[in-house]
């Protein structure tokens, strides 16, 4: 804690000198001045609201801003009476308008009224590039920005929730509904297969490199996404796959503003698994599955070591059915151990109906011509999904950002951010997601309690850590940042100089405490497990940065050049350890000091690295109609061996204003503006790991599966390093671009399109592949390459149709896919059986592709079977005796015999691609609407084509084909094959077939591969600005009311068979569990439904 | 707040100068070396740096509980859920069973012997004392020879490679060494370890000495010996006695140190079984042991492998092979005439006391008293393994066994010195009394003497191939005392007996149909013989064993023996005493010669 009081310290002093300066600025102010006033209208003569106004006296350069208030009005205090200025005002969505050579008299009534014209152009409206600023109309990259406005009034406990589907080619994944959740920013698709891995866009907050997840959704100013490889490039080695610049909020010129968001929300699961919950249908289903796996020879002893499974306790069960007052509890006499026969609903009993959140926020800016600052603060609560011992998310952000002109021509500026979070969540003793215990321990025969209160053994095994509160994990972050800069106007309107200098800390600990939980297996017969532990994981991550650029603009004429260059250096160090020890003392009392037992496990790890980089950028413009931008970077880094740190990587983009050549006078009418780009350009990739080329002697203790004792103890080892690769250079991605940016009908009509196709070359990856006996794993070299190319297109309309009563709609698509161009597989080996991250690839093949057998139905008939192809490769059962009612499989390759051949592209047997997982043609589609002061938003995103394997585990989808103790999904056994319904979608009612290997259901195949397209309404926003009159009674400006449901509907084909599963959550299980657990078992999505008030001071 | 523009501007042009010379020294400053790991040049400094990477060839090398329990499952003698994987058409080149590129903890992987060639290439440092640096590096052999016996007993002919190569070495793509090349290796690696490696033993069981080199060292020899004997397409049967008698110098150095004897408290009711079920390994018997400890959270599985009906493989084993165990008297069960169609709670008695500790039979209970007969839904042949697992039925539940697992022990010497002398024509019968005898009167048989005349069952039990009475003896001593140790299928190959592996999988005598038997002895009824599974009338307790007459069925049909998978034929094929080269590995290296017959 010492050291965050120290840094809160440190934030308050800098308030205190801010507002001194404040102060101090506004008593030298007294200088004889004469007060110049104004209103800023629309066309239509209504007051407009925070238009910027810019003044400037052309002789002494001195220039001073400020923003109308919400009468349209605005006033400078300080100008000097006899001087001529001349005046500029902006605003978002309006055309700029100047007023040149306009004198100060003094005494005299000094005003202005300037009226807007209303959409008609916005290519002068600034959008952030690498290291500044750019107008619209002179953007020559593939640049996309949205206002910060599209994270409003959704909360959420990460913006990255909000920005899904929002930019095109922006692919934001979120895996499940788990608080902390934090995708990667993926720009244009599939990146690298090589030292990338999964590369992902850079991500920079006001220029430093961050954390998305952990921003105030009320701080976002804007949201920039620099796509191609010429916008990116100033960047260099870490923007090869795009950057993303999200700026956030400062103070508005001229006026104190308080602004102040709070809501309340109930989350639910989008979707609650139907399950089969009446314990005779479950158990007879059990019974069946059991003996069929086992050809019909081997019923199993007990239904599920419940009840002994004869007719018996079948009859005994029923009964309970038909008369739900008898126990559900028995003892059995000769073992004395608990008899069950339970219907339990476990979703009803595991899970809350509602849980809710509450989100609040408060800001506070203000500013005069010398100093202006924004502070901002959020507290963000949400309650989990359980019914017992449930998680809890909580984050709180502080913001301070402050800048003081110093002089004239120097400013000197702050930029605060801190914030923490804290997440509390259950966990299992087992290391398996919780939702995968409940699909295969939670049968509806279990029941959670003994009638003496205890746990039975499968509540106990599968929930009992959950109910108990016994087995926890919470993990705390701390997160503070601070950037201090400056900008100085060397010489003024032509030559500025910028710094900056950052500091960012990351303070990462996870505890987690597992205490014994006890059960009985009959009256008196208490056990419990052997998990008692705590354990520590802690991260700190230390990271600086300094920038230091030039920028010169001048103007010949016609002639337009901008000029940028400039140093950057960053250095990170990331330290980490973990503690764990066994014999907690006191169960009340988890702490480590108070821990006796002999079981360690201390280990670290850490890495640093450093980056430099000199850049620039030039501008060159021909009267706004020729553009051409040219950027370059010298990069280098630490990551890679000093033969090859340093990389030059330069691009050229260029755009040609169409819609100003006079020979397109005659579209003028109808088309606002017409733009062309192309842009190409190369970078190296160096969003690697640290020592990627060193070789490295780990010591460790054994893995789980090897743990060995020598001499009485678990030894510590180290042995041979990885073969270190040579010769090695940067992975590099190239792009090409080219774009078409228009607008027709006074703006009204707008739309944006961009093809581009980039080439990942030299990927870093497995080299020409060794005879075994090498021992090693074949070193990494820059063996692959990738094709990646896609389209993206935004067209949108804006309407207004009366005064009071405007439309917009919003459509944002877009489309990737990748080809493997380069890939060392010499015998074509397949990279089968499918799996998101594939073993190995080869030239020609599309990543995601999924390669399985084709299915020809069910079997009908022994004669049926007797005829067809041999399948033996398939397992059916524990002899493989095939039965009717047993898949079919299609004899592709006319053989006689189905199998996958030598699982080789030359002999791959039967097996054929099947699909594709790859999302494909992403899209969003934006609705408003405003009448008078009520607005309608909504807004859908889904994922247009996308195939889904359910694969092993994946209980939910398999029921009691993956095993017979799992749970059933409630809609699957009405598609079961038997004689009376031979076109069932499920074959052969069998348990075990679903679970690995080469068994039935196991294998990749045409009949269960899924449609995982969706539409989802991510989005519905209603709003009510209060009227005017009645903000002013309470003394406040404005005041909003707000309701917005997140998730509300969700459609898909998924949904025919797979309807317990959200289309979102299908791939892997809870990753900070166990991913391999089987897909689906993760935190749920949620809906969300928020009410919510905003009032500005 | 007046800043003057000279003061400020000075500043940034000094700025500007630091960043440069920054830069200009940037290569320097990009220097970032792990901090976390050890790099090459600092492992090899001290003798506590050789011992930390030596404790990596126990890690990657020791073989797992499982492996030795379950290691049998390709053997003439056990059954289970299928026939072994190496008898179905499932094994190919293009789809090999694991050993030779894939890595497993016991069989053979190249990663780990780049390993211990790259430790050897290493350990030279000269700051360390000569001694030191030998000591370990006859551990570094001892593993060696290990890893090299592991490919040979599987793959036959195996490149001999000595050193951690690069990517370029010639060394990838040459063909097989000759078999003597490669044993001859693996001799002088164990010369080495057995004269360098720690002298004292080690009471742990748990770390490499001079006595487990001496150890493996008798194990090579009997194999190749064998090996090279019976193998005879191989032209080398003129070197076996050479190997034979590296077994009886090795095994006889162990056993003159005094330091081992068989572990005896005087009741052979339970002195074979505790040496599986004790977790402090019994160190008078034990020489090296997979130590298996609660304190350290360290257990395996053999009670759940051997009483799941999922787990395992339903390790079932065949009455031929229990006919095998002698009576207690030292007569041969098989002697009587009627010995196929005695009742199972009758053929358990009276028999070689190791039958009882190996099998649950005559009573059997766990240490809650509960009554546990052979259950009958995790053995098919009636036979149910008890060797390796401990009396705790919780233990069945929470795969927590924490028994330790014996890899080398003494009886396993006694055996090799017996058989290898017997096979040089030397054993005497004071060899016989120290080593078979020794083992028989641990087991309570009490006429140990050495036999005169073949026993005609064992003698048809090997076809009739061998005639030698004593080397009968030796094998089914071999086999009784090692059972369920992972021996077999080695044994197999070096007899040249692989046609035992067609052997049917022959269960109890079952007298009738559809009555109730109490297999426990103790007349509480736990199993009946059904073709099908009665609706009604069913008897608690009982469990219904379905005859279906196709995948198991009855010798005389309502009556006889069990013959389990009675429907799926298996076939021995000579190709089979090597493991195919996968064919994605002559891809890479066309030198390499695929196995014959593969």
């Amino acid at each position: 804690m010492n050291l965050i009081s120290t840094r809160l310290l440190k934030f308050f002093v800098f308030l205190g000198l801010t507002w001194l300066m404040n102060a101090g600025q506004d008593l030298l102010a007294q200088s004889p001045a004469t007060v110049v006033r104004g209103t800023i209208v629309t066309e239509k003569g209504v007051p407009l609201e925070g238009a910027t106004i810019k003044v400037n006296n052309p002789k002494s350069q001195e220039t001073y801003s400020v923003a109308s208030n919400e009468r349209g009005l605005f006033e400078f205090r300080t100008l000097t009476a006899g001087v001529t200025y001349n005046f500029t005002v902006s605003h978002i969505g309006y055309a700029s308008k100047s007023i040149r050579g306009f004198l100060v008299k003094q005494n005299e009534n000094n005003s202005l009224l300037v009226r807007m014209s209303e959409g008609s152009n916005d290519l002068d409206q600034y959008v952030v590039v690498g290291y500044g600023t750019q107008k619209r109309g002179d953007l020559t990259g593939a640049v996309t920005q949205v206002s910060g406005e599209v994270l409003q009034d959704r909360p959420s406990p990460n913006i990255s929730r909000s920005l899904e589907g929002i930019v095109p080619n922006l692919n934001i994944s979120m895996s499940d509904g788990k608080p902390i959740r934090n995708p990667a920013y993926n720009i244009r698709g599939l990146t690298s297969i090589g030292a990338g891995g999964s590369a992902s866009a850079l991500v920079l907050i006001d220029g430093v490199s961050g954390d998305p997840s952990l921003l105030n959704p009320d701080d976002v100013e804007s949201i920039t996404v620099l796509k191609d490889a010429a916008s990116a490039a100033i960047y260099g080695a870490r923007g090869a796959f795009g950057v993303v610049l999200i700026t956030t909020k400062s103070a508005k010129k001229g006026k104190t503003l308080m602004n102040f968001n709070s809501s309340y929300s109930i989350n639910q699961k989008t979707v609650t698994p139907k399950l089969v919950n009446d314990g005779y249908t479950w158990g007879k289903a059990y019974a069946d599955s059991y003996n069929a796996w086992y050809d019909y020879k081997t019923p199993a002893g007990t239904i599920n070591g419940m009840f002994p499974n004869t007719d018996a306790g079948f009859d005994s069960l029923q009964a309970r059915t038909t008369n739900p007052s008898l126990p559900k509890v028995t003892v059995d006499p000769a073992t004395g151990k608990y008899l069950y026969y339970g219907s339990t609903n476990w979703i009803q009993q595991l899970y809350r109906d509602n849980t809710p959140a509450t989100d609040n926020s408060l800001s506070l800016s203000g500013s005069n011509q010398n100093a202006d600052f924004y502070i901002s603060g959020r507290y963000y609560d949400q309650g989990g999904v359980f019914r017992y011992d449930p998680d809890h998310f909580k984050r709180i952000n502080l913001r301070a950002k402050g800048d003081i002109n110093v002089s004239s021509w120097f400013t000197l500026s702050d930029n605060i951010d801190f914030n923490t979070y804290n997440y509390f969540y259950p966990i299992n003793n087992n290391k398996v997601p919780v939702w995968a215990n409940f699909a295969t321990n939670l049968n509806p025969l279990v029941v959670l309690t003994n009638p003496d209160g205890t746990l039975t053994p499968q509540s106990y095994s599968s929930v009992g850590d959950l109910y108990t509160g016994n087995n926890t994990s919470t993990t705390k972050q701390l997160f503070f940042r601070n950037t201090v800069s400056f900008n100085a106007d060397i010489i003024r309107n032509l030559l500025s100089l910028k710094g900056d200098f950052t500091y960012a800390n990351t303070n990462n600990t996870v505890a987690g405490i597992y205490r014994p939980v006890t059960y009985s297996q009959g009256p008196g017969m208490t056990a419990s497990n052997t998990g008692n532990q705590l354990s520590q994981a802690t991260a700190i991550t230390s990271y600086y940065a300094t920038n230091l650029y030039a920028s010169a603009h001048k103007d010949f004429g016609p002639h337009s050049v901008k000029l940028l260059a400039g140093m950057n250096i960053e250095d990170q160090r990331f330290d980490s350890t973990f503690i764990q020890r066994d014999g907690i003392i006191d169960p009340n009392q988890p702490n480590i000091n108070l821990l006796n037992g002999t079981n360690y496990v201390l280990s670290g790890g850490g890495n640093e690295w450093t980056i430099v980089g000199l850049f620039f950028r030039a501008n060159y413009a021909y009267k706004d109609k020729y553009l051409v931008e040219i950027n370059g970077r010298y990069d280098g880094s630490s990551k890679f061996p000093s033969y090859s740190r340093f990389g030059f990587f330069p691009s050229l983009s260029a755009g040609w204003m169409l819609s100003k050549e006079s020979f397109m006078d005659a579209t003028k009418g109808w088309m606002d503006n017409l733009k062309i780009r192309a842009s190409v350009g190369s970078l190296g990739n160096g969003q690697i790991r640290p020592y990627l080329f060193d070789p490295l002697m780990t010591v460790q203790k054994p893995s789980t599966a090897q743990n060995i004792s020598i001499n009485g103890v678990i030894p510590t080892y180290t042995s041979n390093p990885n073969v270190i690769p040579s010769g090695l250079t940067w992975e590099k991605s190239t792009t090409v671009d080219g774009g078409i940016d228009a607008s027709f009908l006074q703006n009204r009509l707008r739309f944006s399109f961009d093809y581009y196709i980039r080439y990942s070359t030299g990927n870093f990856t497995s080299g020409q592949p060794l005879p075994a006996v090498f021992g090693a794993a074949v070193p990494n070299g820059n063996n692959a390459n990738l094709k990646t190319s896609g389209w993206e297109f935004s067209p949108s309309w804006h309407s207004n149709i009366t005064k009071d009563l405007s439309f917009t709609i919003g459509i944002v698509v877009s489309d990737n896919t990748s080809v493997i161009t380069r890939f060392y597989n010499p015998t074509g080996v397949l990279p089968a059986p499918y799996t998101l991250t594939p073993s190995t690839y080869y030239k020609g093949m599309h990543p995601g592709e999924i390669w399985g057998f084709q299915t020809e139905g069910l079997f009908q008939s022994q004669q049926d079977i007797s005829t067809h192809a041999d399948q033996s490769y398939f397992t059916v059962s524990n002899s493989n005796v095939l039965m009717p009612g047993d898949i079919k499989f299609a004899d592709i390759s006319h053989k006689g015999v189905i199998n996958n051949g030598q699982n080789t592209l030359a002999d791959h047997g039967d097996l054929k691609i099947l699909g594709n997982a790859t999302p494909r043609y992403l899209f969003g589609v934006n609705l408003g609407a405003t009448w008078k002061r009520i607005s309608i938003a909504a807004f859908f995103q889904g994922v247009g084509k996308q195939n889904w394997w359910p694969g092993v585990e994946a209980g939910n989808f398999w029921g009691q084909y993956n095993r017979p103790y799992e749970s059933m999904p409630a809609y699957m056994m009405k598609d079961v094959w038997s004689t009376d319904h031979p076109n069932a979608y499920y074959p052969r009612y069998r348990g075990y077939v679903a679970l690995s290997g080469t068994r039935e259901l196991a294998v990749v195949q045409s009949r269960y591969l899924q449609n995982a397209a969706y539409i989802r309404l991510k989005n519905l926003n209603v709003s009510y600005s209060l009227p005017a009159e009645w903000c002013n009674k309470f003394k406040i400006t404005g005041a909003k009311i707000y309701f917005t449901g997140q998730n509300m509907f969700t459609l898909s084909p998924l949904h025919k068979y797979a309807a317990n599963f959200d289309p979102e959550v299908i791939n892997g299980a809870d990753p900070e569990v166990n991913a391999g657990s089987g897909n689906g078992y993760s935190y749920p999505m949620l809906k969300t439904f928020t009410a919510g008030i905003n009032l500005t001071f | 707040m007046k800043v003057s523009k000279q003061i400020i501007l000075s500043f940034l042009v000094a700025g500007a100068f630091i960043a440069a010379a920054t830069l200009q020294g940037c290569s320097k400053y990009l220097d970032k070396e792990p901090f976390t790991t050890l790099n090459p040049g600092e492992a090899f400094q001290n003798a506590g740096d050789l011992q930390l990477y030596t404790n990596s060839f126990y890690v990657q090398q020791m073989p797992s509980a499982k492996t030795i329990f379950s290691g049998d499952n390709t053997s003439d003698y056990i059954s289970g859920n299928n026939p072994p994987t190496l008898m179905t058409a499932q094994v190919s080149a293009n789809n090999p069973i694991d050993g030779w590129s894939r890595s497993t903890a016991q069989s053979g992987s190249w990663p780990e012997l780049r390993n211990i060639n790259y430790f050897l290439q290493n350990n030279i440092n000269p700051a360390i004392p000569d001694s030191i640096r030998r000591s370990y590096t006859g551990i570094a052999r001892f593993f060696r020879a290990w890893w090299y016996f592991n490919m040979v007993r599987q793959f036959g002919n195996v490149p001999w490679v000595g050193s951690a190569l690069s990517t370029t070495d010639s060394s990838l793509y040459k063909t097989q060494d000759p078999r003597t090349l490669v044993m001859d290796s693996i001799e002088a690696d164990l010369d080495f370890a057995i004269a360098n490696a720690p002298r004292a033993k080690d009471n742990s069981c748990s770390m490499i000495t001079k006595w487990t080199a001496l150890a493996l060292k008798s194990r090579v020899g009997l194999f190749e010996g064998s090996f090279r004997k019976y193998h005879t397409e191989l032209g080398l049967a003129g070197s076996a006695a050479t190997w034979f008698n590296y077994a009886v110098d090795a095994s006889n150095t162990l056993i003159s140190s005094g330091l081992y004897k068989l572990h005896t408290t005087g009741t052979p009711q339970s002195d074979y079984r505790a040496v599986f079920t004790t977790s402090t390994p019994w160190s008078d018997e034990i020489i090296l042991a997979y130590v298996y400890n609660d304190g350290l959270k360290l257990w395996h599985n053999a009670n759940a492998y051997f009483t799941s009906p999922t787990l395992g493989n339903r390790t079932s084993p065949i009455k031929s092979f229990i006919d095998t165990y002698l009576n207690k008297d030292g007569s041969r069960f098989t002697d009587q005439p009627n010995y196929d169609t005695i009742s199972f709670v009758n053929e358990m008695k009276n028999r070689d006391l190791r039958l009882q500790q190996s099998v649950r039979c005559n009573g059997y209970k766990y240490s809650t008293g509960v009554s546990a007969p052979p259950d009958y839904s995790f053995t098919f042949t009636g036979y149910q393994p008890l060797k390796f697992n401990v009396d705790d039925p919780a233990i069945n539940l929470n795969s927590q066994n924490n028994n330790s697992i014996p890899i080398f022990r003494y009886a396993e010497v006694l055996l090799n010195l017996a058989e290898a002398k017997e096979e040089l024509g030397s054993l005497s019968s004071t060899d016989w009394n120290n080593t078979i005898g020794l083992l028989r009167s641990r087991a309570g048989i009490s006429n140990t003497s050495m036999p005169v005349t073949a026993d005609p069952y064992m003698a048809q039990y090997f076809m009739n191939t061998i005639t030698d009475p004593v080397l009968l003896e030796i094998r089914r001593e071999r086999g009784v005392e090692l059972m369920l140790e992972g021996f077999r299928f080695d044994d197999i190959r070096r007899w040249k007996m692989g046609p035992l592996m067609n052997m049917p999988y022959n269960g109890v005598y079952v007298p009738q149909l559809s009555t109730p038997y109490a297999m426990n002895g103790d007349g509480v009824l736990n199993v009946s013989f059904v073709t099908a599974t009665p609706t009604s009338g069913t008897i608690k307790g009982v469990y219904y064993y379905l005859i279906d007459n196709k995948t198991v069925k009855l010798t005389q049909g309502a009556s006889g023996n069990i013959i389990w998978l009675a429907n799926i034929p298996r076939v021995w094929d000579d190709k089979m005493y090597y493991n195919p080269i996968p064919s994605s590995e002559i891809v890479l290296n066309p030198n390499l010669k695929q196995n014959p017959g593969w």
